[in-house]
């Protein structure tokens, strides 16, 4: 008995320490996790299952009653098939994209630095603010884009007006804004992959074609792997762009809206935060069902060094 | 000696927490403190004398309109030196921005002491008791007498027979044309005899070298919604109905997508591009708000080229129109003080000086013919003489959701894609569902 006691003591002395700097150590991490994130999550389920009164008062107890409004309703749909449909647009086009610029920036070309900060800038630029400028660009009557169409003998096109080009459109920002993040992730990756390989394929007759296809790309699978499942949550809650670029009238309306803009619509502008909040839930499960897929998949393709 | 670093770490991380604390009490609560502050005497002084408390009490002003804070601002420098020992101080934020901070600041019982109401949101409010209501103050007051605003406005604001808003300022919808276009079609300016095949014909005669003759955007308080109540039809019945499939409003709205499908008007929707293609030159006419004075006449062009008038008529003359009121939240500080300065907002004198300063077309009986002549540039009397046959905007308890509903079922009939008819009903529909679950 007394000896249990005494190593336990001994244990706990040494591990105590470690634990409480454990914690301390992740403790700003955890709370703002917590605070910030896991309760209001459960909140929002919580809120989902009421029909909200004006100011946070008066929430009524509905059950499902919103879920049930929400799978007849056709504009939730048309916001679930918007938003993958956005995702599958920006997802592979950015990640291709950024692969080819981080390749391209790998090597030795003049004035590196210079195009790698050009690449990053609309990283740092404000949405709303890059929004602004790419709504005068899609501008049907002044914009540059349609200028230029226009010189090359081309048809205007009604960039965010038109059901069919909007979502496309809304894309081309999505894209532009995140390769430059991608592309410092993976050129990161690319400066960690050692010579050794190269000059060994080099040896046994690989051109720089075949270089990329078996060296580089197999190891980068990791970043990539983390670049796409960042992405694809990013672009699943895409709201600020089609939000800035696209009101309740305009006709694309129903083509563009995203779950988190309607969300937004329900919650902020009709007041009506149980059915807003029982759209996020479907968001979050649809977020959930690709993230747990992506990692089951990733075994499948990725490579560790 | 790892201890010791993680010692000293851990004395830095906290002492660093600690500091900003510190910083964030002052930053985040300046305007808390100083009310707590300032409570105390005056809870005990409210008995003997509310006027004791000297320099003190500062009234927060929340208002959504930049083009007035200026104007605002030197109303409310008078009023302050007048009345010593309250300040105001302005916050202005944009118009969406706007509710989502009232509605922040209602939820967290933080609202500003004297904010600007607005037809659309006063049913919440006042429902949800969040405003003070002024019956009593407005009936001792020597300085604001309901009956010389117009009872439309007043109405508005009147919940349950509670007064919760004073009258501040009115606005009708005016015509915008482009004088030199006119000038060189050799087209006579819009007047007060204008039906609406004036205005057809007019946008025909002038939509050539890329110009359109007229701006027809889906909007409704700047545009069908005065065509609607010209042609004798409604959009929202007395009995709480949609009045979107009346065959007057349908004919109406028949009449205003005309514009569109016969290439006399751009499609528009997006609201900033309203403003833009008039700014632009792209549209000789266009329907715009008395609110967009200030805007329009520091544009140089606009300045130069363009003049508005009465809207036209066909069965009546209507022009939409709507007035903003004053509220004190129901849970101020300093209601005293606030009804003082709502109070002087409302009195004939704060009025007149509002009109003078152009900020806005005051709602007390006259004052609006002060106001006429603040703005030189353009015929603003025109906005004036729309008040006697104005339409109070449509408005019910959940109005911005089936506004919204209406917009999305009209788009296609704008688009051309389905007969207005279809489209218009398609809204009677959505917009009764909204109703019906008031």
């Amino acid at each position: 008995m007394n000896n249990i006691i005494s190593t336990r003591k001994k244990v706990s002395k040494s591990k105590l320490n470690m634990w409480l700097w454990g914690w301390f150590m992740v403790a700003p991490t955890m709370i703002g996790l917590i605070f910030l994130n896991i309760i209001p999550i459960f909140q929002t389920i919580y809120l989902s299952l009421f029909k909200s009164g004006d100011f946070g008062r008066g929430n009524i107890f509905v059950g499902f009653d919103n879920y049930i409004r929400m799978f007849g309703d056709a504009q939730v749909w048309h916001a679930v098939a918007n938003t993958l449909l956005y995702t599958l647009l920006v997802v592979p086009f950015s990640v291709v994209f950024s692969i080819i610029i981080a390749v391209l920036l790998n090597g030795k070309i003049k004035g590196k630095s210079f195009f790698r900060t050009i690449y990053f800038i609309p990283m740092m630029a404000a949405p709303a603010a890059v929004t602004m400028v790419w709504r005068w660009l899609y501008n049907p009557q002044f914009g540059l884009i349609n200028y230029v169409l226009n010189r090359l003998g081309l048809d205007s096109v009604k960039w965010t007006t038109d059901p069919q080009v909007a979502l496309i459109a809304i894309s081309i920002i999505g894209i532009w804004s995140i390769v430059g993040y991608n592309m410092v992730l993976l050129l990161a990756s690319l400066k960690e992959i050692p010579r050794d390989y190269y000059e060994a394929s080099e040896i046994d007759g690989a051109s720089k074609m075949q270089q990329f296809f078996v060296v580089t790309l197999p190891l980068l699978t990791p970043t990539l792997f983390f670049v796409s499942v960042t992405t694809i949550i990013q672009s699943m809650q895409v709201f600020d762009v089609i939000y800035m670029m696209i009101d309740v009238a305009n006709p694309a309306y129903e083509n563009t809206v995203s779950l988190v803009y309607l969300f937004y619509n329900n919650s902020f502008k009709y007041m009506d935060k149980g059915y807003g909040s029982s759209i996020v839930v479907l968001l979050l499960v649809i977020i959930m069902i690709i993230t747990y897929i992506q990692l089951k998949a990733e075994k499948k393709w990725v490579n560790y060094m | 000696m790892k201890n010791k670093v993680l010692l000293l770490m851990l004395v830095f991380v906290l002492s660093l927490t600690a500091l900003t604390a510190c910083a964030g009490n002052k930053n985040t609560s300046p305007a808390n403190n100083e009310n707590k502050q300032t409570e105390a005497p005056k809870q005990t002084g409210k008995d003997s004398d509310t006027s004791n408390n000297k320099g003190d009490v500062t009234l927060r002003y929340a208002v959504w309109d930049s083009n007035q804070a200026k104007g605002l601002r030197v109303m409310a420098d008078e009023f302050e030196a007048a009345n010593p020992g309250i300040k105001i101080n302005i916050e202005v934020i944009g118009w969406s921005d706007y509710w989502t901070m009232l509605e922040a600041g209602a939820t967290g019982g933080s609202l500003p002491d004297v904010f600007w109401m607005h037809s659309n949101e006063i049913y919440r409010y006042a429902s949800n008791g969040m405003l003070m209501n002024l019956n009593d103050q407005i009936g001792s007051s020597s300085k604001v007498d309901l009956s010389k605003f117009p009872q439309g406005i007043v109405q508005i604001y009147n919940f349950e027979d509670k007064q919760y808003g004073v009258p501040k300022d009115f606005d009708t919808i005016g015509l915008w044309y482009n004088k030199t276009l006119f000038d060189a079609a050799k087209l006579s300016y819009p007047d007060e005899t204008w039906t609406w095949d004036d205005l057809y014909n007019a946008a025909k005669a002038l939509t050539k070298d890329g110009v359109y003759g007229m701006l027809a955007p889906l909007h409704n308080q700047e545009g069908y919604y005065n065509f609607v109540y010209q042609n004798g039809g409604t959009i929202i019945t007395d009995d709480k109905k949609s009045g979107y499939d009346d065959p007057k409003t349908i004919e109406a709205l028949e009449y205003y997508v005309k514009f569109v499908r016969d290439g006399l008007s751009p499609e528009v929707y997006a609201d900033s591009e309203r403003a833009e293609a008039l700014q632009n030159g792209v549209v000789a006419m266009g329907l715009f708000g008395s609110w967009n004075l200030a805007g329009f006449t520091a544009n140089e062009f606009l300045a130069k080229n363009f003049d508005v008038a009465v809207l036209p008529k066909q069965a009546k003359q209507a022009s939409i129109y709507n007035g903003l009121a004053h509220s004190i939240a129901h849970n101020t500080e300093h209601p005293e003080e606030a009804w003082k300065f709502v109070e002087y907002l409302g009195s004939k004198e704060g009025q007149d000086k509002q009109a003078q300063l152009g900020v806005a077309i005051s709602a007390y009986e006259g004052a609006a013919d002060l106001w006429v002549s603040s703005n030189t540039t353009f015929n603003v009397k025109a906005f004036v003489d729309m008040v006697k046959y104005g339409v109070i905007r449509p408005y019910s308890n959940t109005t911005i959701v089936w506004e919204d509903k209406a917009y999305e079922a009209l788009k296609s009939a704008f688009g051309g894609k389905e007969s207005v008819e279809a489209a218009a009903k398609k809204a009677a529909a959505a917009m009764n569902q909204s109703l019906e679950a008031e």
